[in-house]
Order: C-alpha cells, then sequence, then structure tokens
C-alpha cells in the first residue's frame, strides 16, 4: 500500500495563525487559565490551546503548540462535525482537509503581513535612534561648549541644527 | 579683546561640519574635540590659506566629522 500525504506549511507564528483563523471567522479563543474550566472538552485542554468554533464529537476542534508547530486537534471522523458559534452564522462546516488548506492560504497572507510590519517597526525604531542620537549631539555639544565659556547661539538651517560658539579670550 | 569661535553645523544624520576661528595652530581641532563625549572619526581637515601664513597667529580650520557610533 503506498501513499501520498501532503501537509500544510507549517505554522509557527501564533499571531499569524489566529488572525487567519479571525479572518476566516473561526472565531479563535486563546485558553488561558482564567478561562480554562469554562470549556469541556474529551481529553484535556491546556493553556495556550487555541478554541475555534468547529466541533464534532471530541468538542470544539483547536490548536495546540507541539514543539513549535501548531497542530489542528479534532476527531478523525468528523463525527457530528458542525460549525458552533454565539452569533448565527451562515458558514457551513467544511472538512478538516479543506478547512486546513483554506487557513494555509491565509496563514501565508497573514505571515506576510507580520513580516511587512516588523519591517515597519525596525524603520521606525531606527529612526527614532538617528533623532535621539542627533539630540544627544547636539545637548552634548551646547553643555560642553557652555562649560568651556563659549557663549552659544543655536539656529535651524535646511533641517541643520547650527552652533555658533563664541568666546573671548 | 580676541574672540574664539567654532562653528558646529549638526545634519540630520549626526554628521558633523566645523569651521573654526580665532585658534592658534592645532588648538583649534582639540577645541571642536572636547565639546564632544565621545571620539569623532574626523574623515577631512582642510586647512585654510590663513594656516599656512608664516607669524600668523590667528588660523582658521575647518574640521569635517561625523559620529562614530553607527
Amino acid at each position: 500500500m503506498s501513499a501520498v500525504i501532503k501537509t500544510t506549511t507549517p505554522f509557527t507564528l501564533e499571531l499569524a495563525l489566529f488572525n487567519a483563523l479571525q479572518v476566516l471567522g473561526s472565531d479563535p479563543i486563546r485558553v488561558g487559565a482564567d478561562n480554562l474550566k469554562e470549556y469541556h472538552q474529551r481529553g484535556q485542554l491546556i493553556v495556550g490551546d487555541i478554541l475555534t468554533n468547529r466541533c464534532d464529537y471530541n468538542g470544539k476542534q483547536h490548536f495546540r503548540c507541539i514543539e513549535g508547530l501548531w497542530v489542528l486537534r479534532h476527531d478523525s471522523d468528523e463525527l457530528n462535525a458542525r460549525v458552533f458559534t454565539a452569533a448565527k452564522t451562515s458558514r457551513q462546516y467544511n472538512k478538516v482537509g479543506a478547512f486546513l488548506q483554506e487557513l494555509e492560504g491565509e496563514y501565508a497572507r497573514q505571515y506576510e503581513f507580520h513580516l511587512e510590519q516588523l519591517a515597519v517597526q525596525e524603520k521606525q525604531r531606527l529612526e527614532a535612534e538617528r533623532k535621539a542620537r542627533v539630540e544627544v549631539t547636539r545637548q552634548s555639544a551646547i553643555t560642553q561648549a557652555k562649560a568651556k565659556g563659549y557663549v552659544v547661539q543655536e539656529k535651524h538651517l535646511n533641517g541643520k541644527i547650527q552652533l555658533v560658539c563664541t568666546r573671548s579670550v | 579683546m580676541p574672540e574664539q569661535q567654532v562653528i558646529l553645523s549638526i545634519d540630520e544624520e549626526g554628521k558633523i561640519t566645523a569651521k573654526t576661528h580665532g585658534f592658534k595652530g592645532e588648538a583649534c581641532l582639540d577645541a571642536v574635540e572636547e565639546l564632544f563625549d565621545q571620539e569623532l572619526n574626523i574623515i577631512s581637515v582642510k586647512k585654510t590659506d590663513e594656516y599656512f601664513q608664516k607669524n600668523e597667529e590667528v588660523q582658521n580650520r575647518q574640521v569635517y566629522a561625523k559620529r562614530g557610533d553607527q
């Protein structure tokens, strides 16, 4: 017997996974110490799991991080499978394989978005550092000049700071 | 009364251009460096014509420097 088995791209980034589940209308909920007892499940939930609104015989299908990879835990027979949500939804239950495939696509988009955000944040951080560095230089020069007996006049010309330091000898 | 003057220009990147007036010899470079807590990476020192004049007490130099913490 032989088989061809395909998997999704490994889900490694929790934020991207969570956002992808939200976009797909899976109403993700993080299981924490505060809400752990609210959910009844065959097999224990643990803190850190991400619940979805997809239900089956075992309860809510959920993701668990196992050795750095987020894995969907579900009833393999998909008995009594349905989408359960407090809000009325027209969303139909689709099989795990199809769901994961759809999720994979959205996860990839969210992952890319996350990388772009990191780039923007890094750019902003570097820019703030640059401004702070210029300010330190300015302050240092003014302080030292005054300590050396200079009178300091400050001007701003074409984005540059000009310090005219004059003293009599 | 003679005056000493240091004109510092700090650009948006933190690069410094300094111009001095009224200093004798190498003192102008020291005068610029003592205005900063950090060492400067000086990339060029342009001496003005006056610097080379004999018996000239007042020498001018332009110092171009950039901050060295990149």
